[in-house]
C-alpha cells in the first residue's frame, strides 16, 4: 500500500512539472532553527532567528537560491539538550533537515549522533565546544563559528601582555564554559600565572554574590568570564554593584558583547573580551551586509552573533547552489573542503574536522559611532586563530 | 471475597467493584488495548508516531504520579526522581560498560523501586503539604547532583548514551525507531495498567482504600499500615522507572531535566486533566497533555499559559477529570 501511494505521488509529481513547468517544480530550502526563544540564553537565540529571517528573506527577494525558495520554522529550546534534541527531531521529520542556529555547545552535542538517522544536517555558529570538532565529530554537523580552541588562541597573546598573575575563572557550568576554563587555566600556566579561583554556575544564575566573594577573598587581580545572555549581564551588574569590576581586571568570552553591552551599560566600559565578528570589519561584502541590515531593522547594526549566523547562512546557500540540491544528504557531502565568499572574506570550510577557517578578534568596550560597544583592539590571522584539527576527529 | 476494609470504605469513597462490574468495559479496554498495537499500521508520518511515543511514555509517569494519589491519597511533587534515576542508573552503566545492558537495564527498574520503598516507609508517614514537600527535596537533591556532579553524565549538558546493538537478543534499534518502540510502550503501558486495575481489586488493594479513607480505623481493627502505604509509593516509583527506563531507550540521551521538578510537575498536571479516579485517567490525561503542548507550542511560545488554562478549567469545572467525564457520559448513555 505504501508502494502504490508512493508511485502514484510520483506520477502526480511527473505531472505536476510537465503542467507547470520547471520554474515551480523547484523543491524549497526548508530549514529548521531549533534555538532558545525564552530562557537564559533567548537574547542569544533570538539573536539567531533575526539573522535567518534577514538571510531568508534576502534570498527570496533575489528569486531564491538558484530557484529554490527558502521557508524557515522556528523551535524553541530554551537551550536545553533534552529539548533541543525533541525540536530539532520534530523540525527534520516535518522535512526541515537543514538545521542551523542552536545556542548551547549541550544542544548541538545532543543533537549530533542523531543527525544521519534524521537524515538531516547541522550548522553550528553559536556553538562553541571543541567536543563538537573533536571527538563528537560527525559528517553531517559544520562549524562556522571560532571553536573555544580558537578563542583560547586569541586570548593568550592578550594575557601575555597583562601583568596580572593572580586569575580567577568565572564560567557557566557547560560544556562551553568547561572548555573556557581549561584551556584558560592552560594558558596563565604557560605563562608562569596561575587560576586561584575557578567558578562554575548553572545555567540561568541570579545570585551571583558568593561566586564574587569568592574571587575576591581569593586575591584575584583579573576575572575571565565565560557566561553569556541574562547570565552575562546579572554577572557584570552584580561584579560592579561589589566593586569587583573596580578592583579587578575584567575580560571574557561572550560575556561583553554587542546586545550585553547594550543592556549593562556603563558598568561594561572597558571590560576586554574576544570578537568573533564586528559590524566594523573593513570588508566589502561585510559594508553590504550592514548596509542592507540597517535597512531591514532601521536603528540596529548586526551583532557578533548575528554576523556569525549569517555565515553559517551563507554557507548553506553557496552549497545549494554548488549542487543544485537541497537535499540534507547532497549538501553534507557538498559542504566539506570547500571555499566560501562571506562577510569574512573567502573562507574555507576544512574536511578535515568540518570547521570554518576564519580569523578571530579581541577588543574592549568603549564608546564607537556614539555608543558604547566591543571594538576590535587586535586581530589575529585565520591560520593562528583556528588551530589545527584534533586528531580525535575522524570523519 | 468481602473483606473487612471493603465495609470500611463507606459511600463517599471510591467503590471500584460497582464500577468495573459489568463486563463492556472490560471489552471496551480490550478492544483498546489490541487496538493500539495496529495504530504504527495505520498512522503513516513518522512525526506523529514518534510524538506519540512521547507521549505514552509521559503516560507511564503520569500513571505512577496518579495511582498514587488514587491508593494513597498522597500527592508526589518529586515523581521525576524515580523516572531521573531509572534512567541514569541505565545511560550511566550502560555507557562506562560496568555491567551487561541486561543487568543494567534490572538495576535501573529495581534501585528506584526500592529506594522508593526504603524512603516510603519514612516520608509517607507524614501527612498532606510536608509529604509533597519531601518528596520535592529529595527529587532536587539528586537533581543537583546530576547537575554539579560532572564526572557522572557531563552535568547539564547530559550524555548521549551508546547502546550495544542487542538487548536480550532483541536489536536495540527496535527501540529507537518510533514504529516499533510505539508498539512497545503501549504493551508495556497496557500491561502496567492491566495490573493496576488487578491489584485495585484485590484484597490489598482494597486495604489501601481503607488506609486512605481512614487509617486510624484500619489500625484499630488489625492492619499494619505503614508497609502498605511504602508499597504503594513504591510501585507508583517502579511505574516512574520504567518510563525512565523506556525514555532513555528511545531518546539514548540522559540529562539533569529528567531529574527536574518541573517534570515531576507536568506529571502531577498530567494525572489531574485526565482525573485519578479511573486508574487509565493519567495516561489519557499524558496524552491529551502532550498533544496540547504540541498544538500551542507550534503556535506560540507561552505555551505554558495554554496548559494552565486547561489546568484551571478542569480542576473548577470537571474536578473528576476527563476520565471521569468520559465514564459519566459513557454510563449516563447506559442508564
Amino acid at each position: 500500500m505504501k508502494r502504490t501511494r508512493k508511485t502514484a505521488t510520483a506520477a502526480l509529481a511527473g505531472m505536476l512539472t510537465m503542467a507547470a513547468g520547471s520554474a515551480l517544480a523547484q523543491e524549497p530550502l526548508k530549514i529548521g532553527v531549533p534555538t532558545a526563544l525564552t530562557g537564559t540564553y533567548a537574547d542569544l537565540g533570538n539573536q539567531a532567528k533575526r539573522a535567518i529571517e534577514f538571510a531568508a528573506q534576502q534570498a527570496n527577494a533575489a528569486g531564491g537560491i538558484a530557484g529554490h525558495k527558502v521557508e524557515v520554522e522556528y523551535l524553541d529550546t530554551e537551550a536545553k539538550p533534552d529539548l533541543a534534541r525533541r525540536q530539532a527531531e520534530k523540525l527534520a521529520l516535518q522535512g526541515n533537515k537543514v538545521l542551523i542556529g542552536a545556542v548551547a555547545s549541550g544542544e548541538a552535542l545532543a543533537i549530533a549522533p542523531l543527525l544521519a538517522r534524521w537524515d538531516a544536517l547541522y550548522v553550528a555558529t553559536i556553538n562553541k565546544s571543541d567536543k563538537m570538532t573533536g571527538d563528537s565529530c560527525t559528517a553531517r554537523m559544520f562549524r562556522v563559528n571560532n571553536a573555544d580552541s580558537s578563542d583560547a588562541a586569541t586570548a593568550t597573546p592578550w594575557l601575555k601582555e597583562r601583568k596580572e598573575t593572580e586569575w580567577a575563572v568565572m564560567a557557566a557550568d557547560i560544556a562551553w564554559g568547561r572548555d573556557v576554563a581549561a584551556s584558560f587555566a592552560k594558558s596563565t600556566e604557560s605563562q608562569g600565572k596561575k587560576v586561584v579561583s575557578e567558578n562554575f554556575s548553572p545555567l540561568g544564575t541570579n545570585d551571583f554574590a558568593t561566586y564574587i566573594q569568592k574571587i575576591k577573598n581569593a586575591g584575584a587581580k583579573g576575572v575571565y568570564v565565560a557566561l553569556a545572555g541574562r547570565d552575562a549581564v546579572n554577572f557584570a551588574t552584580q561584579a560592579k554593584q561589589y566593586g569587583l569590576l573596580d578592583s579587578a581586571t575584567v575580560a571574557g568570552v561572550s560575556f561583553v558583547t554587542d546586545n550585553t553591552v547594550a543592556s549593562i551599560g556603563e558598568a561594561a566600559k572597558g571590560i576586554s573580551g574576544i570578537i568573533n565578528y564586528s559590524s566594523t570589519l573593513d570588508t566589502p561584502a561585510n559594508k553590504e551586509f550592514v548596509a542592507a541590515w540597517e535597512k531591514y531593522y532601521p536603528g540596529t547594526t548586526p551583532s557578533n552573533f548575528e554576523g556569525d549566523t549569517y555565515v553559517g547562512m551563507q554557507v548553506i546557500f553557496q552549497a545549494v547552489k554548488a549542487t543544485g540540491s537541497v537535499k540534507a544528504a547532497d549538501l553534507a557531502k557538498a559542504i566539506p573542503g570547500r571555499s566560501y565568499d562571506t562577510i569574512l572574506g573567502n573562507v574555507l570550510l576544512r574536511k578535515e574536522d568540518n570547521q570554518l577557517v576564519r580569523p578571530n578578534y579581541f577588543g574592549i568596550v568603549e564608546q564607537n559611532g556614539g555608543k558604547l560597544r566591543p571594538v576590535i583592539k587586535m586581530s589575529v590571522p585565520a591560520e593562528i586563530a583556528t588551530v589545527a584539527p584534533s586528531p580525535a576527529c575522524k570523519l | 471475597m468481602t473483606s473487612l476494609p471493603e465495609k470500611l470504605i463507606g459511600a463517599a469513597a471510591p467503590r471500584p467493584l460497582d464500577a468495573q462490574r459489568s463486563k463492556l468495559p472490560l471489552l471496551l479496554a480490550l478492544v483498546v488495548a489490541v487496538g493500539g498495537c495496529v495504530f504504527p499500521f495505520v498512522v503513516t508520518s513518522t512525526l506523529t508516531l514518534s510524538l506519540l511515543t512521547q507521549a505514552l511514555i509521559g503516560a507511564m509517569l503520569a500513571t505512577g504520579v496518579g495511582f498514587l494519589v488514587r491508593q494513597n491519597g498522597m500527592v508526589s511533587f518529586g515523581h521525576a526522581l524515580f523516572y531521573g534515576l531509572g534512567g541514569y542508573i541505565l545511560g550511566v552503566l550502560v555507557s562506562r560498560g560496568i555491567v551487561p545492558i541486561e543487568l543494567a537495564l534490572i538495576l535501573a527498574i529495581v534501585v528506584p523501586t526500592v529506594l522508593a520503598f526504603v524512603l516510603g516507609l519514612v516520608i509517607t508517614r507524614i501527612p498532606g503539604v510536608a509529604f509533597g514537600m519531601l518528596t520535592l527535596a529529595c527529587a532536587q537533591a539528586f537533581y543537583e547532583l546530576a547537575l554539579k556532579v560532572r564526572g557522572l553524565a557531563n552535568g547539564d549538558d547530559g550524555l548521549a548514551v551508546t547502546f550495544p546493538a542487542r538487548i536480550f537478543g532483541v536489536p536495540v534499534s527496535l527501540l529507537q525507531d518510533p514504529h516499533s518502540m510505539f508498539v512497545i510502550c503501549w504493551v508495556v503501558l497496557m500491561i502496567a495498567l492491566g495490573s493496576l486495575w488487578l491489584l485495585m481489586r484485590s484484597h490489598y488493594g482494597l486495604l489501601t482504600f481503607a488506609i486512605k479513607a481512614n487509617e486510624e480505623r484500619a489500625r484499630f481493627i488489625g492492619y499494619e499500615t505503614l508497609v502498605p502505604r511504602a508499597a504503594i509509593y513504591a510501585i507508583s516509583a517502579l511505574l516512574a522507572a520504567t518510563a525512565g527506563v523506556l525514555a532513555t531507550f528511545y531518546n539514548a540521551f540522559i540529562s539533569p531535566d529528567m531529574l527536574h521538578w518541573t517534570l515531576s510537575g507536568s506529571a502531577l498536571i498530567m494525572a489531574i486533566i485526565g482525573g485519578t479516579k479511573a486508574v487509565w485517567g493519567p495516561a489519557l490525561g499524558a496524552v491529551v497533555f502532550f498533544f496540547i503542548k504540541e498544538i500551542a507550542g507550534d503556535a506560540t511560545e507561552h505555551w505554558p499559559a495554554v496548559i494552565g488554562g486547561i489546568l484551571i478549567v478542569v480542576t473548577v469545572f470537571v474536578p473528576i477529570g476527563l476520565s471521569g467525564l468520559l465514564v459519566r457520559v459513557f454510563s449516563g448513555r447506559r442508564a
